[in-house]
């Protein structure tokens, strides 16, 4: 797949002597057309920072940012403008013009760029419909709802066909029902026109149902970088702290505690074999008996990711092991934090 | 003596009006230059040199102001007295005075709104005219509001030093003359222009709030 968007060694720091500090460090990843990345990490990782280099809203002390086979991080004022044009921005407060209607801040845009006013307003009645905010074009940003702003700030990042869109924390103001509407919306639109999204949020809910791959930030660093069920099972796994979600921590000590620890492991499932019997179907193999004590099953945007915390008893644990291994994404020893 | 407060007060709100215009349409885009070269690196110097003219005219009191203007207002106008000198004197005055009104202004627009403009890429006149001025048309219609009446105050100012108006009956007939009620009416009828201008600056500027 083709490559569009790729910052190698980043590094921003923000003011100068003593009180230089941080804020990204030695930043590497490369992401292919089409997909949607998410960046998350805790308040203060550095998350927004990044996502304002990559239109160079942030400049960065050193290192580059190349878009779409540029490099943009040395370019002059007229060409990093033609740049900025195909890269669309959601900004977190959604930022839309005060003193345009709907139908103007959409239009915006193309209107900048010398597109006819009747024909950018054609352009956006289409979007428009889309995006269900037909009926609010005349409106001002100040009449709308919060989910409505959202809608209409992605509507103007899309006007212009761009080729990468970027996020900040998309939902971080929604109530839970707009918060699953907008998302929906995203994944939609990456489908339908294959623009690729770079995601900025500290919510797991965003980053399990839209995204394909992602990097988690510490303290300006990347402190993971992949796809988001194996981005999934470090969090439940505890192997990525701080970021919550670590599995029932507080139910989980009293589950287990009459069990043989040695006994108890966590299976992952990932894709296909999440709708297969194979742990029956091993267990009855090897005559092994199965205490189910935890489960989950979540739709993730690549698949269904299940969860399953088993106590098993029986004479051929280890065989019964290395066969289930085969046929799930992971069987492993639970580790008692 | 009503019709000499006539003609006075026509006097007064000519002068507030025509100075208000053209303190208005110099000092905004004098206000743009201070915003838009304080934002920029490249145009530092630029920056210093403007906010430097604006505090010294600033901070000459406008009636030294006027003394010191006696020859560039003669070249100019040809005159140093009556409402058209007056007028001359009155928008040197209060250009830096919008400048810095406006400037205000823009610095209050939202760094958001900034960011996303820079990200349509935009370029400067783009900027400036498509959503620097519209987004703060209204604090720029209430800061005009403010302007006008600054210069109520200084046509009256103004009168001592022989520009006509109500300022300079209230002197005449008043101060030298001690015909109070001149200096009654003359009083009232200044406040009864700032109200005015006060409730219809209002008005006017929450039109365009959104």
């Amino acid at each position: 797949m083709k490559e569009i968007i790729r910052a190698e060694d980043l590094v921003l720091s923000y003011g100068k002597g003593n009180n230089r500090r941080i804020i990204l460090d030695h930043i590497n990843f490369s992401l292919s057309e089409g997909q949607i990345f998410g960046i998350v990490g805790l308040s203060g990782a550095g998350k927004t920072s990044l996502l304002r280099t990559f239109n160079l809203l942030n400049t960065p002390d050193s290192g580059k940012i190349v878009f779409d086979g540029i490099e943009i991080t040395s370019l002059d004022d007229v060409k990093l403008r033609e740049i900025r044009k195909k890269i669309g921005v959601v900004f977190q407060n959604f930022n839309l013009f005060r003193s345009k209607t709907v139908i103007e801040n959409i239009a915006f845009p193309l209107i900048l760029d010398g597109t006819s006013k009747k024909e950018a307003f054609k352009k956006v009645s289409a979007i428009a419909e889309e995006l269900g905010l037909s009926h609010r074009l005349n409106a001002y940003p100040s009449q709308l709802s919060g989910g409505e702003q959202q809608r209409v700030a992605i509507a103007r990042a899309l006007i212009t066909d761009p080729k990468l869109i970027l996020l900040d924390e998309p939902t971080s103001s929604l109530d839970p029902l707009t918060t699953k509407k907008i998302l929906n919306l995203v994944l939609e639109i990456n489908e339908r026109h294959n623009v690729t999204f770079i995601v900025v949020t500290h919510e797991m809910e965003v980053v399990k149902r839209i995204c394909d791959s992602v990097a988690f930030l510490k303290f300006g660093k990347i402190d993971f970088l992949g796809s988001t069920h194996e981005f999934f099972i470090k969090v439940e796994n505890g192997d990525i702290e701080d970021f919550g979600e670590k599995i029932e921590e507080e139910i989980l000590p009293e589950l287990i505690a009459e069990f043989d620890k040695n006994h108890i492991f966590r299976v992952i499932f990932w894709g296909e074999n999440t709708k297969k019997p194979v742990l029956w179907e091993t267990a009855k193999k090897f005559d092994i008996k199965i205490n189910i004590l935890y489960g989950k099953i979540e739709k993730f945007k690549l698949g269904n990711y299940g969860s399953l915390i088993i106590e098993v008893e029986g004479k051929g644990i280890e065989e019964f092991v290395e066969e289930l291994r085969n046929s799930v994404y992971s069987i492993e020893p639970l580790r008692i934090f | 003596m009503i019709a000499e407060l006539y003609k006075a007060t026509f006097e007064t709100i000519y002068m507030i009006f025509f100075s208000g215009f053209l303190a208005t349409i110099f000092g905004i885009p004098l206000g743009v230059g201070l915003y838009m070269s304080s934002r920029s690196k490249k145009y530092n110097k630029v920056y210093f040199i403007l906010d430097t003219f604006v505090n010294v005219f600033r901070s000459i009191p406008f009636i030294i102001l006027v003394l010191l203007l006696i020859p560039l207002t003669k070249k100019v106008i040809g005159t140093i007295i009556g409402t058209n000198a007056a007028v001359f004197n009155l928008t040197i005055a209060a250009i830096p005075f919008m400048a810095r009104l406006s400037e205000n202004s823009f610095n209050n627009l939202p760094g958001g709104i900034v960011d996303s403009a820079k990200s349509m890429g935009m370029t400067n006149w783009q900027f400036v005219t498509k959503v620097l001025l519209p987004e703060t048309l209204a604090e720029q219609i209430a800061n005009i509001t403010v302007l006008l009446i600054n210069l109520v105050a200084y046509t009256a100012i103004a009168g001592a030093v022989g520009a006509g108006g109500l300022g300079q009956l209230a002197i005449n007939y008043g101060y030298y003359r001690f015909q109070w009620d001149a200096v009654l009416y003359s009083v009232i009828i200044l406040i009864l222009i700032s109200q005015g201008i006060q409730f219809l600056g209002n008005r006017f500027s929450n039109l365009f709030r959104r």
